[in-house]
């Protein structure tokens, strides 16, 4: 078939039917890119279990699929190379061809470069310069014949990828597919996510519609049964179609974890530590931007534990370990919470040597004793570790300190479970959703203003002595025996209206990466859940405020961020607006 | 047919006159139909191209560290947008809102993005066609006046109109003409 091509740069013609339809374009890519997601995983399992032929079939099938689709496209350097590479899985398959480490790291550097190859199309189709390929991918091919010479010649063997798949192979795939619809596969329908964002908006916007509806006096006020039972059944529509349309923005974190699991493989080559990575959970749905926004922690993650976490096989066997470590990455549900973990039996935290450097870094001030809880916490630092490891970690591009960043952002947490030669493990605990948030509603004159509820420690209407003022300012709060700085929120904010007293009205502690703020406000207005909408560009560099919300009766209320807060903490109302 | 708007009947008609203009393609100092509206004593017009509908003025949720002319977000069914308060972006001194202020939420193309907006105006007019050969440059003003966020001034039935380019104006930081506030 392609094989009259020469393999030397691109045709420039093949991609003309993939121009003309955009769409089948689109589907292309975006099906390859699941095929080829899924080959990896089944190599992962295959390199585990070499000799299980159904795994072999699980990635003929796929590779199948994205080669023939190629060629409906008419891409022929897409299907050449396919080709070549389905014919080594072939004779795998049928037995003909052992699989051994060297034919695993064919066919994974294969699904690199066709995931490049596919990711760059659109570039292509632009005219837009992209990788020549054609070396790599010639290497990988001649690769496929030094491999099959290598092993016992099948008879067919030359003419097998010289000429159109023999009728065998055909019967093979035909048999395949009409298999398939056995298996349990789920209809499912690609769907752009802008339309699904705003599905979910419009449903969010329909649920605070509803409840303004339910509260309208001329309807609380009627005593009629019909009309109230009528109002309840809408009610019950309406919170099943939210329940519904939230279900649909969720995804199974399975795809993450299969790249984590890649990724611990190539790492556990070149670091020379020998490590089996064992997921669970992959079938737990989370939110789909948390998901989008969970694959650089963990990856840092990973490479930390392979890196750092995990000995030499000599040192491991001198602890009397496995020289093979162990990885585990785990997803779970907990408490209304999801909860990905990441645990490995390397040597886990040295919180002695933590605390050591925390004190020599003047993190930690002298003489206060912390628990080792809060002395791990220490990594999270921004700027903690020793000058080497900052190059290291630099190079890399993310340090811890935007790991917990990133968790924070997702309004998540992160704890650390160590024990000195025995492992850590790193546990992150997410929300369901980032849509909604919990929240609780503070007045403050007439203003109305939102605060997560997971941000905050405690409320309470002060007495005079508990506050502290210095030059005749009021700056700091007294709870028990800890002082948390103030900060008066109608001033800082200059809302008209506010009380000025702090003892006249109430005091909301709340915390955002382990540093305490206490908010005056007049009053506590009640908790709501609350749909997130941003500001939008205007407003982006306002702080203290992280969003809007559209409150019971259709008026927006803002949602406070504690991190701005504390930075606006000592700063007058003139500075905040400069 | 303005005159009605504040009893409301009429903003749905004024909406449907500006979605007719909305037809025809406009670029800037060339012809086309524009909404009009007042401040102080000024006509102002902006392509109708640009508005996406008129409001009364609603409760507007105030937002801190801003300059004085961003009055706050509003609610628009789902969507949180800015509201701007153009006599204090001109510089013209405030004014009480009354039954004839109005919101005109306009589309406006800014560095990077598209934004939808609202602006505050003392009261809508009406859409106007107006034809290239009413349309003059804008003449300099010696620097008293900044020029730079008009498209030119329309002379229509004895009047002047200023016709505004609204992504310069609701683009630029601070401030704008030379009126003490």
């Amino acid at each position: 078939m392609a094989d009259a091509t020469p393999m030397s740069g691109e045709p420039d013609n093949e991609l003309g039917a993939f121009i003309a339809d955009p769409e089948l374009a689109g589907m292309f890519i975006a099906d390859a890119t699941d095929h080829l997601g899924t080959i990896e995983a089944t190599l992962l399992k295959l390199e585990k279990s070499p000799s299980d032929l159904k795994l072999v079939n699980d990635i003929f099938r796929p590779f199948h699929t994205v080669k023939g689709n190629a060629g409906v496209l008419g891409i022929a350097s897409i299907e050449e190379f396919a080709h070549k590479i389905e014919t080594l899985l072939d004779l795998a398959r049928s037995g003909k061809h052992p699989i051994g480490p060297a034919e695993i790291d064919l066919v994974l550097k294969t699904v690199d470069l066709l995931k490049l190859i596919i990711e760059e199309l659109p570039a292509r189709a632009a005219g837009k310069p992209v990788t020549d390929t054609s070396a790599r991918r010639r290497e990988l091919m001649a690769r496929v014949d030094e491999l099959i010479a290598g092993s016992t010649p099948p008879p067919s063997q030359k003419a097998g990828f010289t000429s159109p798949p023999p009728p065998s192979s055909n019967m093979d795939s035909d048999r395949d597919r009409g298999r398939a619809p056995v298996r349990d596969e789920q209809s499912t329908v690609k769907v752009d996510t802008k339309k699904l964002d705003n599905l979910v908006d419009m449903v969010g916007e329909l649920v605070i519609a509803q409840a303004i509806l339910a509260e309208d006096p001329a309807i609380t006020g009627a005593a009629d049964d019909r009309l109230s039972r009528r109002l309840a059944h809408v009610r019950r529509i309406t919170s099943d179609l939210q329940r519904d349309t939230m279900a649909m923005r969720m995804v199974p974190i399975r795809q993450t974890f299969q790249k984590m699991a890649r990724l611990a493989r190539d790492l556990a080559r070149k670091f020379e530590k020998p490590c089996t990575m064992t997921l669970s959970g992959e079938d737990t749905e989370l939110d789909r931007k948390v998901v989008e926004h969970l694959t650089d922690p963990l990856m840092h993650m990973v490479r930390n534990a392979i890196d750092h976490g995990i000995e030499s096989p000599a040192a491991r066997q001198a602890a009397g370990k496995p020289a093979a470590a162990e990885l585990r990455l785990r997803a779970f549900h907990r408490a209304g919470f999801i909860v990905v973990e990441i645990a490995d039996d390397g040597a886990g935290l040295d919180t002695e040597k933590i605390l050591a450097k925390g004190r020599a870094q003047r993190l930690v001030p002298d003489g206060l004793e912390l628990a080792p809880a809060d002395i791990h916490q220490l990594i999270f630092q921004p700027g903690f570790s020793t000058a080497a490891q900052v190059t290291e970690l630099s190079g890399r591009g993310v340090g811890m300190d935007v790991v917990r960043r990133n968790i924070e952002a997702l309004r998540g947490r992160i704890d650390i479970h160590t024990e000195l030669g025995k492992g850590a493990t790193f546990s992150i605990q997410l929300p369901l959703t980032l849509a909604i948030v919990d929240g609780i509603l503070l007045g403050v004159g007439g203003d109305r203003f939102v605060i997560p509820t997971f941000a905050v420690q405690e409320s309470f209407r002060p007495l005079p002595e508990q506050v502290q003022t210095m030059q005749g300012q009021v700056c700091m709060v007294q709870v028990r025996d800890r002082l948390y700085p103030l900060l008066h929120l109608g001033e800082v904010f200059n809302i008209s209206g506010a009380r000025q007293r702090v003892s006249e009205g109430t005091v909301v502690i709340c915390h955002d990466s382990g540093r305490s703020v206490a908010l005056a406000v007049d009053e506590l207005l009640g908790k709501q859940e609350v749909v997130i909408k941003s500001l939008g560009e205007m407003f982006k560099s306002i702080r203290g405020i992280a969003g809007g919300a559209i409150l019971g009766d259709g008026r927006i209320g803002l949602i406070l961020d504690t991190g701005g807060l504390l930075s606006l903490v000592g700063k007058t109302t003139s500075q905040v607006a400069a | 047919m303005i005159g009605a708007l504040n009893q409301g009947k009429s903003v749905i008609e004024t909406m449907l006159a500006v979605e007719a203009g909305g037809a025809k393609g406009h670029t800037p100092t060339s012809g086309g139909k524009f909404l009009t509206f007042t401040l102080g004593n000024e006509e102002y017009g902006v392509p109708v191209l640009k508005v996406r509908e008129i409001i009364k003025v609603m409760d507007i949720t105030q937002v801190p560290q801003v300059p004085d002319y961003v009055l706050g977000v509003i609610n628009l069914r789902g969507k949180v947008i800015p509201v701007i308060d153009l006599r204090r972006k001109f510089g013209f001194p405030a004014m009480e809102h009354t039954e004839r202020t109005c919101i005109i939420v306009v589309d406006v193309d800014l560095a990077q993005m598209r934004v939808m907006m609202g602006v505050v105006v003392d009261s809508v007019s009406e859409v106007l066609n107006v034809t290239d050969t009413e349309i003059e440059e804008t003449p300099e003003f010696g620097g008293r006046v900044t020029t730079a966020y008009l498209l030119g001034l329309a002379k229509v039935k004895d009047s002047v109109k200023i016709l505004l380019d609204l992504d310069r104006v609701l683009g630029s930081d601070g401030q704008l003409g030379t009126r003490a506030s």
